[in-house]
């Protein structure tokens, strides 16, 4: 099978105030031609950092240390600027959460996405009247400016612009996390028969276990910076203990979550040689004392825990 | 749009008139009578002095007093100057197109300069360029006005580069048209030229911090995500969204202007409405402080106003509400 | 306070010194009457514009002497009005002097002043003016109006637009309707224009104490009205915040929910808003004077010393000292600003 993203051992850093934090660390997984892969994570595990390096625009204070990243072949962190930048939109599309904000208040729907058709001057219109079809919006919505529209429709909009350029992979960072439960289900089915109909790998970035759940072909778990699993949902349970945590909550267990440490917390403390999940997990022992790294069963699953190898 | 003005320009009605009450309050209450010092004028005659007390009903009560002056404003009436004798209105037109044309070259400079260095520094933020910018600007906002002024017009009076007072130098009466032109530009360059540098520094800053503030913007990372050139990113959509409150500044630096105009004029001797009103208030030229005070609160009126229908006109969100 | 001191000086060290800069010089305007060599209105008649004094170290001779000293000045050419230095007698500078009598602080009197010169030297740090003033000890005795007057103006003024804006925001309703109209109405005119206008309603000779008053009314007359509307408007976001509803059900009165609950969440903006605008009252207070609207003769303001250089250009190529005064303007509006823009990112709530 193809693989349409690879990524292997990449590592970020953040510097603020001459204090530098590792944003990810050593995370790397692949995703296939056609493949819905879900990442799923709290907020501040580093979700929003990794597709920002995928497509190379990370904030200024952010730095990427190490690690490799192939979008079909393309070294993605090797190429120069010129280049990227033609892969943006065209080989690589993302799809933000909250679309009002990342739509341009004082150019229309149109204006958008011509902009994002650019270069294909020949069929720009028929390109774009396809892609609106497609997410089951009228043509006339060009004209419209981003605030007359609703979150679900600003949503579609930024997907048509998305799939302009029929791109090898579409990220998209919590796409529904700010839309109601029914624009929600239009926007995933709309997004499945997306990749039903052009095949691009799809990375579905969420912090929902049961919405990756219910979606996702395989699903990779997320805990500050590291990937602590990778697994197939519904063939597979998972076994990380934070996975288990994460699917207790779902399920309505009673789960015992300490906020004080919470992850999010400004003074990120750098754990370096032992389980980054060492902290908090229920199922520690002295054997986690050491650098975890993730093991692959397959090639496809895998899982960064000594006890669950 | 439409609309929009009609609106906007129904709520000033009654800003105007309770401007024009609090004017004649102020000169209401200053102490003496109106008539002493026209009295006391050979000049005027008695009759002249009659009809004006009837006309602004000055027999009658208070309020009665205020709609006949309210009325005569409204017939552009403002009295007259007892130091220039002549009607205040004419003073007030020929004065007020100098001011005007004072307020809309800086304006049109001062622009012209900060915001392409704004825009230079605001996206090379940190760097320094824009440390070097950011710090001139801090002196320019520091500095008063009056003391620039002090200092061009010495410097200017040293190397007599540029004429100093008043509009026109001494010429023979039939020169071209664009020789007065010219001059007039050239007598207007001292106080221009002041004025626009104590204003671009405040400019300056307005514009690059709504620069920057834009360009962290999730709209402009998501032109980044596009693959949108740097060009387009820039000037398409950072410049045009930081550029839209400018325009509400825009029509409120119509007000500032108008005061800092006031004391650059009168430094560097440009006739306009600041040295107007400041001849007037020493000389206690009652109507003529009045007749100021009303066109220039009209001035910063019409100024928000146009700052306001700028603003709808470049702002969907406003236009389409 | 200790830790705001500290915050204070982690964001900008410029702006902490700026603040102790202002200190000193309200410190130094208040002491004017000690420090200053020479009493504001002390005339030479004999040195009129009589350029800044030079202090030296090493004598004509050649020799080198600790204590520093000047010479005694002399008019070299009474039409061009330029000095030439006598070199005969040495003048060392000394510390705690005995000079003329004056009264400090209204009540006492004193005849000893921290720095000056024997007779018939005297010690012009910079120069005099045409009545033979020391322009340094004008500038000092100018501190004390020029500090002062806007220090006052802006308290006055902060209080009117706090109950003005507090009652408007709070009560709602037709309160709010009228006080707005008010205030947008005064915002209306151009403030150099009210603030003229304002002063054209009393005659123009008045009393020093008189004037003051009256420049302090004026100024704080033509602030308030910005910081009204800005107050209603926090006031009426904050009164709809649970602690308030708590208030109430407590049965506390509306006064004291204004005054303790609501106002007190208002005051981080409101010290930085103070902190800058006093820059706009000091060149209020120093046009006026300046165009002899504002303090009158023979005490001096920043803007006073400068109004002799207003029209008579040849002033200012003799006498260019003069314009330091537009200096210390522009020296304690720049610390001014320096502080306001730090202290609205210290206090501001986001930045904690």
């Amino acid at each position: 099978m193809e693989k349409t993203l690879e990524i292997k051992n990449l590592s970020v850093v953040r510097t603020e105030k001459k204090q530098s934090t590792l944003i990810l660390t050593d995370v790397g997984f692949s995703i296939y031609k056609g493949e819905l892969f879900c990442l799923v994570g709290e907020s501040g595990s580093g979700k929003t950092t990794l597709a920002l390096s995928i497509m190379r625009l990370l904030p200024k204070s952010f730095r990427i240390i190490s690690g490799e990243i192939r979008v079909n072949g393309t070294h993605v962190l090797e190429i120069s600027e010129h280049l990227m930048r033609s892969v943006r939109g065209e080989k690589i599309s993302i799809v933000f959460q909250d679309p009002g904000a990342y739509l341009d208040p004082l150019f229309t729907v149109g204006v958008h996405l011509r902009e994002a058709a650019r270069g294909k001057t020949d069929n720009q219109q028929e390109l774009i009247s396809l892609a609106l079809k497609e997410v089951g919006l009228e043509p006339e919505i060009q004209s419209a400016y981003p605030h007359q529209l609703s979150g679900g429709q600003q949503q579609r909009v930024m997907i048509a612009m998305a799939l302009i350029n029929k791109p090898q992979l579409i990220i998209a960072d919590e796409p529904t996390t700010a839309l109601d439960i029914l624009t929600t289900r239009q926007i995933i089915n709309l997004l499945n028969e997306i990749r039903l109909k052009h095949h691009p790998g799809m990375l579905f970035i969420t912090h929902d276990l049961k919405l990756a759940a219910s979606i996702g072909m395989r699903i990779g778990i997320m805990y500050r910076g590291h990937i602590v699993e990778i697994f197939r949902p519904g063939k597979e349970k998972p076994n990380h203990p934070y996975a288990n945590i994460l699917m207790g909550t779902i399920e309505g267990k009673d789960i015992k979550w300490d906020l004080d440490t919470d992850i999010f917390e400004f003074n990120r403390q750098e754990i370096v040689g032992i389980c980054p999940f060492f902290e908090r997990c229920p199922e520690k022992g002295q054997v986690c004392k050491r650098n975890i790294p993730f093991l692959w069963r397959d090639g496809q699953t895998g899982i960064r825990c000594i006890k669950y190898e | 749009m439409k609309r929009l003005i009609c609106k906007r320009l129904l709520q000033i009605i009654p800003m105007l008139i309770g401007m024009s009450f609090v004017s004649f309050v102020i000169i209401q209450s200053s102490p003496g009578d109106y008539f002493a010092q026209m009295k006391m004028n050979p000049e005027i005659s008695p009759e002249t002095i009659e009809a004006m007390k009837v006309s602004f009903g000055l027999d009658r009560p208070f309020i009665v007093q205020y709609f006949f002056w309210l009325k005569n404003i409204c017939k552009f009436d403002f009295g007259v100057s007892f130091a220039y004798h002549m009607p205040v209105r004419t003073l007030i037109k020929f004065r007020l197109k100098n001011t005007i044309c004072l307020a809309i070259f800086s304006l049109f400079l001062s622009w012209v300069i900060a915001v392409p260095l704004a825009v230079l520094a605001g996206y090379k933020e940190g760097t320094f360029i824009d440390k070097f910018f950011s710090t001139l600007a801090y002196i320019s906002i520091s500095l008063p006005s009056f003391f620039v002024a002090l200092l061009f017009v010495y410097f200017i009076s040293k190397t007599g580069v540029l004429p100093l007072g008043g509009t026109r130098s001494i010429f023979e009466m039939n020169a071209s048209s664009f020789v007065i032109f010219k001059d007039y530009m050239r007598h207007l360059l001292v106080p221009g030229l002041v004025l626009c540098f104590v204003n671009i520094g405040g400019l300056f800053r307005l514009m690059r911090n709504n620069f920057i503030e834009t360009f962290h913007t999730p709209y402009v990372l998501a032109a980044w995500a596009r693959g949108l050139p740097t060009f387009s990113v820039v000037f398409k959509h950072a410049l045009k969204n930081a550029l839209n409150p400018m325009f509400t500044i825009l029509g409120m630096e119509i007000g500032t202007l108008l005061n800092g105009a006031a004391l650059t004029e009168i430094i560097s001797g440009w006739p306009g409405m600041g040295s107007l009103i400041l001849e007037a208030v020493l000389s206690h030229d009652l109507y003529l402080v009045m007749g100021s005070l009303v066109i220039s609160g009209f001035l910063l009126i019409i100024g928000n106003l146009i700052g306001d229908i700028l603003i709808a006109f470049f702002d969907p969100r406003i236009r389409l509400t | 306070m200790k830790k705001f001191f500290q915050r204070l000086k982690n964001h900008s060290r410029i702006a902490y010194f700026s603040f102790w800069f202002l200190l000193l010089f309200y410190f130094v305007s208040f002491f004017a009457d000690l420090l200053a060599p020479y009493h504001f209105d002390h005339q030479f008649r004999n040195k009129p514009y009589h350029p800044p004094t030079k202090i030296h170290f090493v004598d004509s001779d050649g020799n080198f002497h600790i204590r520093p000293f000047v010479y005694n000045f002399v008019i070299d050419d009474p039409v061009f009005r330029t000095y030439k230095e006598d070199y005969s007698l040495r003048h060392p500078l000394k510390l705690f002097v005995k000079g003329d009598e004056r009264r400090i602080f209204f009540f006492f009197k004193t005849n000893r002043y921290l720095f000056g010169v024997d007779q018939p030297a005297g010690i012009f740090l910079f120069g005099t003016d045409t009545y033979g003033r020391d322009i340094f000890s004008r500038i000092l005795y100018g501190g004390r109006i020029s500090l002062s007057i806007s220090l006052i103006g802006v308290l006055i003024s902060f209080t009117l637009g706090m109950i003005t804006g507090g009652i408007a925001g709070y009560f709602g309703g037709i309160t709010d309707q009228i006080l707005m109209r008010f205030v947008e109405i005064l915002m209306v005119f151009p403030s150099f224009y009210l603030m003229l206008s304002l002063r054209a309603m009393f005659p123009l000779n008045l009393s020093s104490i008189q004037v003051y008053l009256l420049i302090v009314m004026i100024l704080s007359l033509i602030g308030w009205a910005g910081l009204a509307r800005i107050i209603r408007g926090m006031v009426l976001s904050l009164k709809e915040e649970d602690y308030v509803l708590a208030a109430k059900s407590l049965g506390l009165s509306n006064w004291r929910i204004l005054l303790f609950h609501i106002f007190p969440n208002t005051f981080s903006y409101t010290i930085t808003a103070l902190t800058i605008s006093v820059p706009g009252y000091i060149i209020g207070e120093a046009a006026l004077s300046l165009l002899g609207l504002g303090i009158q003769e023979p005490y001096p303001s920043w803007g006073n010393i400068l109004s002799s250089t207003i029209g008579n250009l040849r002033v200012m190529g003799d006498a260019p000292w003069l314009l330091l005064a537009g200096i210390f303007i522009f020296v304690v509006l720049i610390n001014f600003n320096l502080l306001g823009d730090a202290l609205r990112n210290v206090l501001d709530p986001k930045n904690w």
